[in-house]
């Protein structure tokens, strides 16, 4: 009785350990899953953030970009105001300038002036379907080496003064 | 662009401008605007000059964009 009482308690110990080694098994595969998914917990997280970052960039850029552009729209309605002042120009003595007037009185002299104004309005758009700059555009610092149409593309190194 | 030259021409002018272009063989006949149509003109070319300077810059920024500032 007391043998057969032996064989139940090992039979039991034996069931037990095998259970615990069972168990511990099981952890251990539980653990490689978790470490497994953690790793690609891990990689998501990261390449969210890439594109988070991607993201902050790409806002970063196209916020530069409407802000040149809005400089170049700025700058093209002063030239464009330029121009209108040029026709309109109002003197000292309240007088507006009537170019028809001007043209009926110094014919030559005004005949000069549109015609040079009119080959640079079309170096102008020349140069804003790509032509090149030429040294003496590149170069012109002073309003009498410009070209006023616009000074903009045509003469990258005036400062208007 | 071609070159191109504008000639004023006035009632008092007129017989010196013709004669001086049958002079240098041209046919004796002008295209013409009125002074506030020549300014039509002008401000109607800038305008064009404009558009094209705005698209030009747009293009630019998107090649940036897309392509990087290296490949300007």
């Amino acid at each position: 009785m007391f043998g057969s009482a032996k064989l139940v308690m090992i039979g039991i110990v034996a069931i037990g350990l095998s259970g615990g080694a069972a168990y511990v098994y099981k952890l251990k595969a539980d653990n490689v899953i978790l470490k497994e998914n953690n790793i690609k917990l891990e990689e998501s997280v990261s390449s969210q953030q890439a594109v988070i970052e991607q993201q902050k960039k790409d806002f970063s850029n196209i916020m530069e970009a409407n802000k040149r552009l809005q400089e170049t729209t700025v700058t093209l309605a002063k030239e464009m105001a330029a121009l209108d002042d040029k026709f309109n120009k109002t003197n000292s003595s309240g007088k507006k300038r009537d170019i028809g007037d001007l043209a009926l009185n110094r014919t030559k002299v005004i005949e000069k002036i549109i015609n040079r104004a009119s080959a640079n309005a079309q170096r102008c758009v020349e140069i804003s379907m790509g032509a090149k700059l030429t040294e003496k555009e590149i170069n012109a610092t002073k309003k009498s080496q410009i070209n006023s149409e616009c000074p903009s593309i045509a003469n990258p190194n005036y400062i208007p003064y | 662009m071609d070159e191109l030259n504008f000639i004023i021409i006035t009632s008092e002018n007129a017989e010196e401008v013709f004669a001086k272009m049958k002079e240098n063989g041209k046919d004796p006949v002008l295209f013409g605007l009125s002074d506030d149509d020549y300014e039509i003109l002008a401000k109607n070319f800038a305008h064009i000059r404009a558009y094209i300077i705005k698209q030009n810059a747009t293009l630019d920024e998107y090649r940036k964009y897309y392509e990087g500032e290296k490949n300007e």
